[in-house]
């Protein structure tokens, strides 16, 4: 599994206790590890050392699927089990479930989550009358962080942006909602061209580092020394959890969700999917497809997505879920605009090339050396070097 | 005598893992014990890379258990604290509100690197940051207490020293496995074009490459002659000149052009091959895909395996360059078509000259490609010198066979018509059928072999070599066309061929 923040392992922990219950005679244990080192290790599993656990089920961002299809990794779930049906499930999950150009079902749906701004509207009060409507367009996020930061500027360790990149750093898919704002993606429609190059990209990328340019959110900062949005040393976050058990109930801290601020015509937000996928070398198919399952059932969907603030992927517990809060309903608007990155082999490769341009940006930025030429030239680069992987793997 | 401190790390020392196989598994046992020992709330520990002025947080431990973690932390604004910290080895937190203290770790590791084509070993210095907390009960950290911790530091920075070192010879001992479990294959392998294959596969399985390709070129380096890869998902793919874009082909020139031994570029490597001053060719491994390293070890004794590669296919190429220039095959021990072009022009020529008839017959056997797939290129192998064994004991002394190529047979029969011809092919076929493929190989099934023969006859069917051997391979053709098994004469099939232009 990758983790997911620091409650991951109890949460995995939790969800097995569960799943043994129901079928004691299961042995399962749970590995978690960083995003960063699931990729890496996913590549190991064709040829496992002898040293090496093999893992039965791993836990992927759903856009991986065509990746580990292609590389003989994922198990073909639909010859395990004809049956097998992804018609409960959100329709926008369902293409990342299947082998690209077939019907083969080689990864199910799990949770999934979709970037929105939170903010304290005690503090937001203090700067504008009208959070909302500021907080709609990109322009309106930076003037109302510019006026925070001056209201703030007694406050020590105060930034009106909290970072919610798990490295600290910037985040490219946290950039992807401003790139789309600007009309841009990551390839062409027909998925044979990279648009990484373009000045729409380009642009949106700049909105998104503006917010470390301008000191308006810490990187390569420690996010445990660094106070939260709910101590008071940041007033807005953007993140993809919805956070409703950290924020529900928090008189003291009253947070209100909107959507992600628009850079074009109208607010895009970023849909991040985990799905289940068995892996081919697996020991124990039975049990795993077993676990697989019992994941995709309703009430384990539901108690999961409470338990780590994400959503359901079926329909119908997403339906429920966000009806049973007052402040999840905006996420029904918020799905309706969501977008996520294609289901191809190349995707994941194509993040890790970004991350990598916007590591060495974040420390550029730190280092007082950034300039958007230099970035320009990193982003014409990686846009080279992603047409030459579409060039080798097509789909 | 051990003071209480010196037993106290003694003690620490103990209680780590001593069989780890990696710095994780050293840290995943060390951090708990630490935390144990001083009565922690929390640890990390960061890789400090030096060059960046960044602590990368790799693993926190606390209570209940530890994890990896992934943060990246400028220390740019920080350079008091550094100071102290490299001056001292330790070094309070100046950014936390509960008590913590930083400690370093320095320890070295075994690398490589290359200096021409020199391959030098040498011990890399590490640094690593672990930081001690106690924010529940703020218990500062006692003088004593800090020098204990950076005693206790310098036997996990020992630790680390040795794990690191029993790392690389477990990673050298795998790769030279791995290389003479190749290099024995290659041995073994009776076709160049199966042996690079399996080697090919060998090096992906592993070293765990996302694609392996190589390249094979004209002995001037200039002209690609085929590209042999093995792709993501292991399967193995061919490829000409004409099929690679533009890019590839100037890369040739790039590689050879360069001068140097090796190129690593971001995820691939390119190794030339040559063989003394001839161009042999070039291996390429990638991870473009997966953004992995590629590990420095793992490209130094693949150049070093290079070598025996391009040796192996310089040989194959001339003793594929001998075989052309001698008269007989040297699996079948039946005369190759070059030699029997000679005999069939001189023979056609006589028959013309004497008014004499003479018949050719071409023969393959049935669904050869099956055979080599199913049972391997050994038993296929083995079949054609069954085969051709058949042909040199049934023929007349005045007939001559061939080995025409891959499973294709020719047989000149002069001064025998149609219907001679048909008894001759009906004794082939008859005692090829009784040819029966090891029942070890077949899952105890019975696999017999058979052949498909196509007739034609001089003079009415063709005038030229050439006209005589296409009108016995349409017969070929049209046996084969749901006929496997038989045999046909030209001009009785002649009807039912589709026109030709």
């Amino acid at each position: 599994m990758p983790d997911s923040g620091a409650q991951t392992k109890t949460d995995y922990q939790k969800l097995v206790a569960r799943f043994k219950k129901e079928y004691p005679d299961a042995e399962l244990t749970v590995q978690v590890f960083t995003r960063n080192v699931l990729w890496k290790k996913i590549f190991m599993l064709k040829y496992p050392t002898a040293q090496e656990t093999i893992p039965d089920v791993v836990q992927i961002p759903h856009y991986w699927t065509a990746l580990l299809t292609r590389a003989g990794v994922a198990e073909n779930l639909s010859q395990l089990d004809p049956g097998l049906s992804l018609v409960p499930f959100l329709p926008s999950l369902k293409t990342h479930c299947y082998k690209p150009g077939t019907k083969d079902i080689y990864s199910l749906p799990w949770w999934f989550d979709i970037s929105a701004l939170h903010y304290r509207a005690d503090h937001l009060r203090m700067v504008s009358e009208d959070p909302e409507k500021d907080l709609s367009t990109w322009d309106g996020l930076l003037d109302i962080c510019e006026r925070l930061k001056k209201q703030f500027e007694k406050v020590e360790g105060y930034y009106p942006m909290q970072n919610s990149d798990w490295r600290g750093s910037l985040s490219t898919r946290s950039s992807f909602m401003e790139i789309w704002g600007r009309g841009a993606d990551l390839l062409t429609p027909d998925l044979r061209q990279t648009q990484i190059a373009s000045a729409a990209f380009k642009q949106g990328v700049q909105d998104y580092i503006t917010l470390a340019l301008k000191e308006y959110m810490p990187i390569l900062r420690e996010r445990g020394s660094l106070g939260t949005m709910m101590t008071g040393k940041a007033s807005m976050l953007m993140s993809r959890k919805q956070g409703i058990s950290s924020f529900a109930g928090r008189k003291a801290a009253p947070v209100r969700t909107v959507p992600v601020p628009r850079t074009g015509k109208s607010s895009i937000a970023y849909l991040s999917g985990m799905n289940l996928m068995m892996n081919v070398s697996g020991k124990d198919k039975e049990t795993a497809l077993k676990f697989i399952k019992w994941c995709a059932r309703s009430d384990n969907q539901f108690i999961h997505a409470s338990t780590i603030e994400a959503f359901p992927a079926l329909e119908e517990s997403f339906n429920k879920f966000i009806s049973s809060s007052k402040r999840l309903e905006i996420y029904s608007g918020i799905l309706a605009s969501a977008r996520t990155l294609p289901n191809i082999t190349i995707t994941g490769t194509v993040v890790e090339i970004l991350n990598k341009v916007l590591a060495m940006s974040a420390t550029e930025i730190v280092e007082g050396r950034f300039t958007q030429a230099g970035l320009d030239r990193e982003l014409d680069k990686a846009a080279k070097e992603v047409e030459y992987l579409l060039s080798l793997y097509e789909g | 005598m051990f003071d209480k401190q010196s037993y106290t790390i003694f003690k620490f020392g103990k209680k780590i893992e001593q069989s780890v196989r990696s710095k994780r598994e050293l840290l995943d046992s060390a951090l708990p014990a630490l935390r144990e020992l001083f009565k922690l709330d929390r640890v990390y520990f960061f890789d400090w890379q030096q060059e960046r002025a960044l602590l990368s947080l790799k693993m926190m431990c606390k209570r209940e258990y530890c994890m990896d973690m992934q943060e990246d932390i400028s220390v740019l604004g920080e350079p008091e604290f550094l100071k102290e910290l490299l001056r001292d080895g330790i070094a309070d937190s100046t950014d936390l509100n509960y008590p913590a203290v930083y400690v370093l770790l320095k320890w070295t590791r075994p690398t490589m690197i290359m200096e021409g084509e020199e391959v030098k070993n040498i011990l890399k210095t590490r640094l690593g940051v672990l930081r001690l907390e106690r924010f529940r009960k703020y218990r500062v950290f006692t003088e004593k207490e800090k020098k204990l911790i950076k005693g206790v530091a310098a036997e996990i920075s020992h630790n680390l020293t040795h794990t690191e070192r029993e790392q690389n010879n477990q990673q050298r001992l795998n790769i030279a496995t791995a290389l003479n479990d190749l290099a024995t294959v290659f041995a073994s392998s009776l076709r160049l074009s199966d042996g690079l294959e399996f080697i090919l596969q060998g090096v992906q399985k592993s070293f765990r490459f996302d694609r392996v390709r190589l390249y094979q070129t004209s002995h001037d380096g200039n002209k690609i002659k085929s590209v042999l890869g093995v792709d993501i998902s292991g399967q193995v793919t061919t490829q000409t000149e004409d099929d690679l874009p533009e890019d590839e082909r100037t890369l040739l020139r790039d590689v050879f052009d360069s001068g140097a031994a090796y190129r690593v570029i971001h995820n691939v490597v390119y190794i030339p091959l040559k063989v003394q001053r001839n161009k042999v060719g070039f291996l390429t491994f990638d991870n473009l895909l997966s953004r992995r390293r590629i590990d420095y070890l793992d490209f130094v004794s693949l150049k070093q395996f290079s070598n025996q590669i391009a040796l192996a296919i310089d040989n194959a190429e001339l003793f594929e360059r001998v075989q052309e220039l001698s008269n007989y095959d040297e699996l079948t021990k039946l005369p190759v078509r070059r030699f029997f072009a000679e005999k069939f022009a001189e023979e056609m020529d006589r028959s013309k000259r004497f008014d004499l008839i003479m018949s050719l017959i071409i023969l393959d056997i049935d669904l050869f490609k099956q055979i080599n797939d199913n049972y391997g290129h050994q038993i296929g192998d083995w079949a054609l010198r069954q085969v051709s064994q058949v042909l040199l004991t049934s023929l007349r002394q005045t007939d001559f066979p061939c080995r025409y190529g891959g499973d294709e047979m020719v047989i000149m029969l002069p001064r025998t018509n149609d219907e001679e011809c048909k008894i001759v092919a009906q004794r082939l076929k008859d005692r090829i059928n009784k040819i029966a493929i090891p029942s070890r190989y077949t899952e105890g099934k019975t696999v017999t072999l058979s052949i498909s023969q196509g007739i034609a006859s001089f003079p009415q069917d063709g005038q030229t070599p050439q006209e005589l051997f296409h009108k016995a391979d349409q017969a070929l053709y049209w046996v084969k066309d749901g006929r496997r098994g038989t045999f046909a004469v030209y001009r009785e099939v002649a009807e039912d061929l589709p026109k030709e232009k």
